[in-house]
């Protein structure tokens, strides 16, 4: 994997992508970011293995699913836990965020005249309650990160949650999650993280 | 290293704790398989992680969310792939069962369900085929076959879709249903609406 040759294809937005991104670029993983214009995915359509964006090449061979790459990447990486047990506890995590992804699918494929409506719900109702959840989880640890002490993918997921495209439908965090602010903070100031979003305002 | 003792919560249903009982069905992994009445849940809600059901109780931790779950007995128990290449795979179809599950319940409503599932079956399809071993990944039973499998079930016996004209997920479905254990658990399930 050190010398694998990876390219992360994808629109240019943060949106499925940015989590796979996040654990190449905390890793310190050289790869190809190919932002993809809206006019130019039709014709790379085809080498999408499931027809759809992310798709990412690992020494030439295709792979689907975000979610699954990022988790790929992460056990490459150790960015996984050190347990089973560590790995359930990262996975609790990206399956909650995906339940909190499919709120902000509501919004966006709601009825033009629901819209408002349904995203007043996903700011006073969904957002509160995974990052409640969020807030909780790294409390039941030691207050600084999911697992363990130290980053791994499930810090990484909510750090995107926050900040990335789940957090642009959410609005910015309230003061009252002290402890998922100093995470983002945290990962935020990560030197390859701080380099890698200075360069996609 | 081995839970002392697991208990797995859900309702008296299949639903999202199928996939994790097939799995412990298949490594003939002793758990306590408890079924909670809708009565009951009101009262055992708060004593959930995140007020939902499934919940694996792992030597008296509480953890939730069925994928994470059904992921952590599969790789327990040697049901999730012999690389990270594998697992990657496995993971890949699971997250497309996924998808098509929650595209699903909206297709449940719509005229004509059939649109939704000839793409995702079509995927499922070709994954088998890539693969040529009968098995979603590698050789071997893995989480992935179990998962297409309780899918391809619940679809059938609710008659929202139909697996004609993909003979590669009608043979995975004889596959899963067919390995020793996982037949004599199928005998002995009690039927259930969901």
């Amino acid at each position: 994997m050190a010398s694998s040759k990876i390219i992360v294809n994808y629109f240019d937005l943060t949106g499925r992508a940015e989590i796979i991104r996040l654990v190449l670029v905390y890793a310190g993983k050289e790869f190809e970011d190919n932002r993809i214009s809206r006019d130019k995915w039709p014709e790379i359509k085809p080498k999408s293995p499931f027809g759809q964006l992310p798709f990412v090449e690992i020494d030439g061979k295709v792979y689907g699913q975000s979610l699954a790459l990022a988790n790929f990447f992460a056990r490459e990486f150790n960015l996984y836990g050190r347990s089973n047990l560590d790995s359930l506890k990262i996975d609790q995590v990206a399956q909650l965020n995906e339940d909190f992804f499919q709120e902000v699918v509501k919004v966006f494929t709601a009825d033009p005249e629901k819209k408002a409506e349904v995203e007043k719900k996903l700011q006073e109702e969904a957002a509160p309650k995974f990052w409640g959840f969020y807030e909780r989880l790294l409390k039941e640890n030691n207050g600084r990160y999911f697992v363990d002490d130290e980053v791994t993918l499930a810090d990484l997921i909510v750090y995107d949650a926050i900040t990335g495209f789940i957090g642009s439908f959410t609005g910015p965090l309230p003061d009252r999650y002290p402890l998922l602010k100093a995470l983002v903070e945290k990962i935020g100031s990560n030197q390859r993280i701080a380099a890698y979003k200075a360069k996609h305002q | 290293m081995a839970p002392k003792s697991m208990r797995l919560i859900y309702f008296d249903a299949r639903g999202k704790a199928e996939i994790s009982r097939l799995v412990l069905a298949a490594a003939g992994q002793t758990y306590e398989d408890v079924r909670l009445t809708k009565e009951q849940w009101p009262a055992e809600k708060p004593n959930t992680p995140f007020l939902q059901l499934p919940v694996l109780e792992i030597d008296g931790k509480r953890y939730g969310q069925s994928i994470a779950i059904a992921t952590y007995l599969a790789r327990e128990f040697g049901f999730c792939g012999k690389s990270n290449i594998e697992e990657l795979q496995i993971n890949q179809a699971i997250q497309l069962a996924v998808d098509l599950m929650n595209t699903g319940s909206k297709a449940f409503y719509e005229s004509d369900p059939a649109k939704k599932f000839p793409k995702y079956f079509q995927f499922f399809e070709k994954l088998l085929k890539e693969s040529g071993t009968g098995f979603v990944v590698g050789n071997s039973l893995t989480l992935a076959d179990i998962v297409f499998y309780d899918l391809v079930f619940n679809y059938i016996s609710r008659k929202v879709a139909s697996i004609e004209g993909y003979p590669l997920l009608q043979a995975l479905s004889k596959t899963v249903e067919s390995n020793e254990k996982i037949k004599a658990y199928l005998a002995a399930r009690k039927p259930t609406e969901f």
